[in-house]
């Protein structure tokens, strides 16, 4: 090395920074499909980001979120999840892989037997972290989805937007790098909707990723985040700050 | 890992199950105790071998100081009478191969199937002494149809007070013996079959009434493990209350049958002991615990998708 190069100052960028979601060329069909349900898409998410994930039923939405949860697993290309290759992660590695990602559905998916604190708690529960940890975050959780005071009430008890939320709490009290939303608002009422995506809102803030796949264009042309639409299986259009239809 | 939930859902889905589980319960206990029967005729089979000698044997019982029949004039074998049939039993073509037993072997014998707990009985008894057991040649033979040549030779020997030919006696009881082993294992194996689905349809059941539990514990990443533990445990708790009753009715059946009625009444043979009752019973442990385990863990594999 010159011994001029000593001298000059190195940038101190930080660790180098990857994408927490990369898709890469990536194609997957069903067995039995002749149609593939992706086609060759290639998506980068960064840490932190808000992505809103639209197209009509079929286009491949779903197929994308099961990716990222490896529920499936791709045909061609390659994913990568919080750094690891999911096509090349061993399957007794796939649970330590979810745990960096919560999960909300448009169904909410409670337990009905369970009150509410043993919902979210039952998270923790069954990866196994120690009680005095369940019994501090539990609360801390659910206050801040702003249902404190109602950790005792049964899943029935409560309002849809109410449900949903406890769903989030669930999904959000492992502290997740990644959250993802598949409809969360699919079940619910204009305004409550809006305070789930406030939520989702605050949540993302915190530096999680927030993946949502939705059909609510108001919803989308409010928030003005990131946009991925899928049209067929293939990424039609990937905007910045994009609204739910297309927009030059 | 917090194996309170383990237990609990353990619980639940053995309540939540109850027919299934007693179904299972029931099909694992009488296979299983068949099993144990099986295991017991095969441990009492060795023992009659050992005692009246196998279908191939015949036995050679030498002189002792009692003996008063033509040929123990002289009392005890002597050294030279026995040389010489040893000298017949390693020259004959008929002999395949024998074994000497001792007067201490004999006696061994003798006490573990006469000697009972009954006390005048050990009165009467503990007059006996090795010195009153015979000497004798166990002899295998290599054709057991021409046995005649065998017996005639040593029969007329000197030192030698009987031949004894009990294979017509006995065929028909090891065969019987051999029958219902057999009949007790194909049996058992049948029942064992069902014992296998009726683990499947449980685990399928279970699985299907805990879906929803399953699927978020999928979701959030709770370990394979974690999530068949339950499915386990409620299959194992049902083996071992099976086990648990197959090696309780075994041991009703020593105690009332074997040591209440057979050991201090039938002296003809050297009957089974809680020592082989004990091997049995930690057989059918060892079968029943790996028969639910095995199905289980592949059964979970398949409904849990873990």
């Amino acid at each position: 090395m010159p011994e001029w190069h000593r001298h000059l100052p190195v940038p101190d960028t930080g660790p180098p920074q990857h994408p927490v979601i990369r898709f890469e060329s990536v194609s997957t069909t069903y067995p039995g499909q002749s149609r593939p349900a992706l086609s060759d898409v290639s998506v980068d998410v960064e840490k932190g980001e808000f992505v809103f994930l639209v197209g009509a039923s079929g286009s491949g939405k779903s197929t994308f979120l099961r990716l990222v949860l490896r529920e499936a697993r791709p045909n061609q290309g390659r994913v990568y999840v919080a750094g690891k290759e999911i096509n090349r992660l061993a399957s007794w590695k796939v649970p330590a892989l979810r745990r960096k990602i919560g999960t909300v559905f448009q169904d909410f998916r409670l337990l009905p037997n369970k009150t509410v604190s043993e919902n979210v708690a039952f998270a923790l529960q069954v990866i196994g972290k120690p009680r005095s940890h369940i019994n501090k975050v539990v609360p801390e959780t659910l206050e801040m989805v702003g249902l404190e005071g109602k950790g005792d009430r049964m899943p029935d008890e409560l309002s849809g937007g109410e449900q949903q939320r406890v769903a989030i709490a669930r999904a959000f009290v492992n502290r997740p790098q990644i959250l993802i939303a598949d409809e969360p608002t699919g079940n619910l009422d204009p305004n409550t909707s809006v305070g789930i995506m406030k939520l989702l809102d605050r949540i993302n803030r915190t530096g999680t990723t927030v993946l949502m796949a939705t059909h609510d264009a108001g919803i989308v042309d409010q928030m003005r985040k990131r946009v991925i639409e899928l049209d067929d299986g293939r990424v039609v259009r990937d905007q910045s700050r994009g609204v739910y239809g297309f927009q030059n | 890992m917090q194996l309170r939930y383990v237990f609990s859902e353990t619980g639940t889905g053995l309540r939540r199950n109850v027919s299934m589980t007693v179904a299972l319960v029931v099909t694992i206990f009488v296979s299983l105790t068949l099993v144990g029967m099986g295991l017991l005729l095969n441990a009492q089979a060795q023992k009659a071998e050992q005692y009246w000698g196998s279908k191939l044997q015949i036995t050679v019982f030498l002189c002792n100081q009692n003996s008063r029949t033509p040929h123990c004039t002289s009392g005890e074998v002597t050294e030279p009478q026995k040389a010489a049939i040893k000298q017949v039993l390693d020259t004959h073509p008929e002999v395949a191969s024998y074994q000497f037993q001792t007067k201490d072997q004999a006696f061994a014998t003798w006490k573990r199937v006469y000697i009972s707990k009954d006390k005048s009985e050990q009165e009467i008894y503990s007059t006996v002494t090795p010195a009153d057991m015979q000497e004798s040649y166990w002899v295998k033979l290599k054709d057991p149809n021409q046995y005649r040549g065998v017996e005639s030779a040593l029969s007329g020997m000197d030192g030698v007070t009987a031949v004894r030919d009990l294979r017509e006696v006995l065929k028909p009881i090891y065969f019987w013996m051999t029958v219902l082993k057999w009949g007790a294992i194909a049996i058992a194996a049948f029942l064992l079959v069902a014992a296998i689905l009726q683990v499947g349809n449980t685990i399928r059941l279970a699985a299907f009434a805990r879906r929803k539990e399953i699927g978020i514990m999928r979701l959030v990443g709770a370990s394979n493990l974690y999530i068949s533990l339950p499915f386990l445990m409620e299959t194992l708790v049902a083996a071992l209350i099976g086990v648990g009753l197959a090696a309780g009715t075994l041991a009703v059946f020593m105690y009332v049958v074997i040591y209440g009625r057979l050991r201090p009444g039938s002296h003809i043979v050297e009957w089974v002991d809680w020592h082989d009752a004990l091997l049995s019973v930690g057989g059918i442990a060892l079968l029943g615990v790996l028969l639910t385990l095995i199905p289980t863990l592949v059964m979970t594999r398949k409904y849990l998708r873990v």
